[in-house]
């Protein structure tokens, strides 16, 4: 998938045509990037999920912004290290409650 | 029995028997003992300090236990007394340099919305895609700990924001901001951090 959002502009996040023209600029940008990322993170309200249907396929800073901002997510969930519990901490915890 | 300020003061008390208490504890709150230790170590970013915040957290919880409600969202509950023991009792002897305070940043963040914009216009998704992951810790690492903290619970924990609101102790309004500071910061760091190992160069 890599590239193919930088080489059209007609292929919005889900990859249906957009039938409106797309616009190289954003003015809302620092908005959009908010609503961007609630929906990302499941808290976006019925509001900014219309207004982002209504956005995303048409504004080309927005795409990019949302792609970026998904990236970055799926990168500190799926790639950061996540440390476990040392066994020996976890028996000590055991062994002091029940004393 | 006392309250304490990690504890929910709005809970009624529950009145579990000694096995009752037991099988609360082994059931609902040892399962996120790694999620537990994971944010320690996040935190404080030193494993003996990471097990003493997770032991002495769990320790509290058994003694509190009266206060958790069966069934609800032990994961919360836990987070929560982890967080306000680490800021009663290991951000003061925090190996962390002090080098960014929070008022100075949450300030800067604040103040300009352009430059909010500006931060986000030339780093690539393509680059995050080709960075592993201790390179994206080591940025997540170096955020100053309230912006660490957001991002770990929303981002690597998946809390909700309403979750996030209740184990921090702030409005859903300030999550949502402080999680949007902490991942321009964020962003800011990846760029630097790219830019350092030779990423994001111009190939198109
Ligand atoms: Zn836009």
């Amino acid at each position: 998938m890599s590239g193919t959002l930088h080489s059209s502009t007609t292929v919005g996040v889900e990859g249906r045509q957009a039938t409106a023209p797309m616009k190289e600029s954003c003015e809302h940008q620092a908005e959009c990037l908010k609503r961007i990322q609630s929906i990302l993170d499941g808290g976006a309200t019925e509001e900014e999920k219309e207004h982002f249907k209504q956005h995303i396929d048409i504004c080309k800073p927005c795409i990019d912004m949302y792609h970026l901002e998904k990236c970055i997510k799926e990168a500190l969930q799926g790639k950061v290290e996540k440390k476990c519990c040392p066994d020996k901490i976890a028996a000590a915890i055991r062994s002091e409650i029940t004393k | 029995m006392t309250t304490m300020p990690e504890i929910m003061s709005d809970t009624q008390l529950q009145g579990y028997t000694d096995e009752q208490k037991y099988q609360v504890f082994n059931k609902e709150f040892m399962p996120h003992i790694d999620s537990m230790y994971n944010f320690a170590f996040r935190l404080t970013m030193d494993e003996d300090d990471a097990n003493d915040l997770v032991q002495d957290t769990y320790l509290k919880a058994f003694r509190f236990i009266s206060s958790f409600e069966q069934g609800t969202n032990a994961k919360a509950w836990l987070f929560r007394i982890l967080k306000n023991s680490f800021i009663n009792d290991y951000r003061k002897k925090s190996k962390e340099p002090a080098k960014v305070d929070y008022q100075d940043v949450e300030t800067t963040y604040n103040s300009d919305e352009a430059s909010e914009t500006e931060h986000t216009t030339d780093l690539r998704f393509e680059t995050v895609q080709d960075m592993i992951g201790d390179e994206v810790a080591s940025a997540l690492n170096s955020l100053p700990v309230d912006f660490r903290t957001v991002i770990i619970l929303c981002d690597i924990e998946g809390f909700t924001y309403e979750e996030m609101a209740k184990i921090l102790d702030i409005p859903i309004g300030t999550v949502r901001s402080r999680l949007h500071r902490a991942r321009n910061l964020l962003k800011d760091k990846l760029k630097e951090y790219a830019a350092s190992m030779g990423y994001n160069k111009n190939d198109d």
